[in-house]
């Protein structure tokens, strides 16, 4: 059997099977709201599956904010009856459903529900009916099914069911466990159906979310907790150890990586619990016989998973690094290395920009600027460092985006140094330098671009979301020291203690309802899972409007938003 | 005409070509159905398009183009988010192909399709 199943003991497997031979409607509430538990605790994996760059959202969030709202729909409902809670979970996801997961997962409870009509419960039967007209359903809205996605998924369960049920199971727990067994089966095959899936190695990431969802079902069933997520043991080529260096935290000071045989063979779920007792950002890797463990631990237990594997088995081979040290040094190097600029012939014209956080530069690269000068609000660079930023590039026409205000009088002065055709666009944040770049045309005349350029600068609201250095009043906005506070377009508009809900009053302050588009860009002192779950909560206010979540690494500042 | 001039020559590329992009997307997009037929008023009894092609308006400019789709929908889809995922699609893969960008699709749902009432 499938390693998703848990190993219980054959009287614990006979209790459940009697306890859960048919399903009411409470029931149903109960799994559907583990499902939706477990499926937001593997949000950011769910998310991380995605390989188109069409900018529909992320799959797990999708199906998340999906499910979410089949709940809410269906907490209202004080029917028992398993056809009345089937249909407002199908109402709910039908209200709520974003983006074409989401779509699709409405469709897959809509279908489920209609052959529950009328009933008080279900049993095994009627539930692989259910699941078969769901696959119909699912399958009638598109004329052109792609295999190896969500849809290939709800086939395969319902298929399963179809079988198991010709087969004599007569038990709903049991039909849930073969329906997980075969979903997790079907998900790991979608690579095999679909190419995209294969080149990017992955596997795809709406099956993905209807697996948890029924695992999360399943996980309830055996009492399971939902709260952390997915552990299992990746190939070694697959463990990417480079990345998982990328968000360090307090606390995490050394990084730990040990090679070992184990003996006798590995309890993999008692080993990642132990490790947990140690440090974060685990990683397990397996291959040829030998294990590979990654470990962060705080400063002096660095030796401590060490000593700990040494109980496992034969150590091969120990790395042990000094996160913090590390750290600092590619912080001081200033590494814009890897980042791809824009090239210019003679003739075009060029674009600077002034970028506080590499993953802010990124974004300028990404939207054709041809030189990047480091710098904000407290590190200005000087006029030298923004002239030494253009005077090599084969071209003499230049366009400057200070970004900042403070940095806008120094571009200024940049003018009368250079015999180049030198214009300053005076942007005075980042969402004004990005909403001025999308008016920026390599090939255009010099003149009208800047225009365009200018124009656009108030296309855009802006709003900086950072820690008060100081107490003070200004605008009636009262601030204390080591408050957070967010300015909108530059004037101090909120200020409180918690984040989320400055962030949440600015945006209120200005009028994100009545706007498209909520770009996120968060900082250095924020990390990413925090970030995201911010973002998530301005989602469900704010669910007409598309939200982007970008790592912008800026310091000081936990987010910049940018609203238009 | 849609083109664009290379040292060698001329690449021009027909609203015809353009068309058959937008309509394969469409059709691959969860929720649509067909495409319509953007004449109504022909009194054609039955509105999907016997071409997709038919379904799909494409207006090019100097340096971008816009796309006007015309779909039917699945009956018990939430339309708003189908048309949304459409438009997405459409543009990333016409874009993807002609490398010219997409400053505008709209989305009009002439019509829906009923497979199963609740």
């Amino acid at each position: 059997m499938s390693d998703v199943i848990p190993q219980i003991d054959e009287s614990t497997r006979q209790r459940l099977i009697g306890r859960y031979t048919t399903v009411d409607g409470n029931m149903l509430r109960r799994l559907t709201a583990a499902g939706l538990a477990w499926l937001r605790t593997n949000q950011q994996l769910v998310n991380s599956l995605n390989v188109f760059p069409v900018p529909d959202g992320d799959t797990g969030t999708n199906m998340v904010l999906t499910m979410q709202s089949a709940m809410d729909e269906t907490s209202k409902e004080t029917n028992r009856s398993i056809g009345q809670v089937a249909h407002s979970i199908a109402h709910g996801a039908l209200m709520g459903a974003r983006g074409n997961s989401g779509v699709i997962l409405s469709q897959i409870w809509r279908g489920f529900s209609r052959m529950l009509d009328d009933l008080e419960m279900m049993d095994v039967e009627s539930m692989a009916a259910a699941l078969s007209e769901a696959r119909e359903t699912a399958y009638k809205g598109v004329v052109r099914p792609v295999e190896g996605t969500i849809l290939t998924v709800t086939k395969d369960i319902a298929d399963e069911a179809e079988k198991a049920v010709k087969n004599g199971t007569h038990s709903a727990y049991e039909l849930l466990e073969r329906i997980v067994v075969a979903a997790d089966e079907s998900v790991q095959r979608t690579p095999e159906l679909l190419p995209v899936l294969k080149e990017a190695g992955v596997v795809d990431s709406g099956g993905m979310g209807l697996f948890l969802i029924l695992e999360g079902m399943l996980r309830a069933v055996y009492s399971l907790p939902l709260d952390q997520p997915v552990i299992g043991v990746q190939p070694l080529s697959a463990l990417n150890l480079d990345n998982a260096s990328e968000a360090i935290e307090p606390g995490q000071d050394w990084e730990v990586v040990i090679d070992f045989h184990p003996e006798p063979a590995l309890d993999i779920q008692d080993f990642y619990n132990h490790l947990e007792t140690l440090g974060t950002s685990i990683q397990v890797g397996e291959g040829d016989g030998i294990m590979r463990m990654h470990i962060h631990v705080p400063d002096k237990t660095e030796y401590e998973p060490i000593e700990y594997v040494k109980t496992l088995g034969t150590i091969t081979n120990v790395a042990i690094e000094n996160l913090m040290a590390q750290m600092a040094e590619q912080s001081s190097k200033q590494a814009l290395d890897g980042i791809q600029l824009e090239t210019i012939q003679a003739g075009d014209i060029a674009t600077v920009a002034v970028a506080p956080g590499i993953g802010i530069a990124r974004v300028f690269a990404s939207l054709g600027v041809s030189s990047i000068v480091e710098g904000g609000q407290t590190m200005n660079p000087s006029t030298q460092e923004i002239l030494n930023a253009f005077e090599n590039l084969p071209t003499d026409k230049v366009i400057i985006l200070p970004n900042n205000k403070n940095v806008v009088l120094a571009a200024k002065q940049v003018i009368g140094l250079t015999v180049k055709q030198v214009a300053v666009i005076p942007s005075v944040s980042v969402p004004q330098g990005i909403s001025a770049l999308f008016a920026f045309n390599k090939e255009g005349d010099f003149n009208q671009t800047v225009e365009a350029m200018t124009a656009a600068l108030d296309d855009v609201q802006c709003i900086e979301i950072t820690t008060a250095t100081r107490s003070v009043e200004i605008d009636g906005v009262q601030v204390q020291e080591g408050q957070i506070i967010a300015l909108l377009n530059g004037r101090l508009a909120v200020s409180g203690d918690d984040i989320e809900q400055v962030a949440k009053d600015v945006l209120a302050l200005a009028k994100a309802g009545e706007m498209e588009l909520i770009t996120f860009y968060y900082g250095a002192d924020l990390n990413a899972r925090h970030a995201n779950e911010i973002a998530d909560d301005i989602r469900q206010i704010y669910s007409d409007q598309e939200i982007e979540v970008v790592e912008g690494r800026q310091p000081h500042y936990q987010i910049i938003m940018s609203i238009e | 005409m849609t083109g664009e001039t290379t040292y060698l020559g001329r690449i021009t590329i027909a609203p015809k070509a353009i068309a058959t992009i937008a309509s394969q997307a469409a059709l691959q997009s969860y929720g649509v159905v067909g495409m319509a037929s953007k004449n109504f008023v022909d009194g054609i009894a039955n509105v999907i398009a016997r071409d997709p092609r038919h379904g799909v308006d494409v207006n090019a400019y100097e340096d971008h183009m816009s796309i006007d789709l015309y779909v039917i929908v699945e009956y018990g889809t939430r339309i708003s988010s189908v048309a949304g995922s459409v438009a997405n699609a459409v543009r990333f893969q016409v874009e993807r192909a002609i490398g010219m960008p997409v400053s505008a699709v709209n989305v009009h749902v002439q019509d829906l399709r009923v497979s199963d009432t609740d």
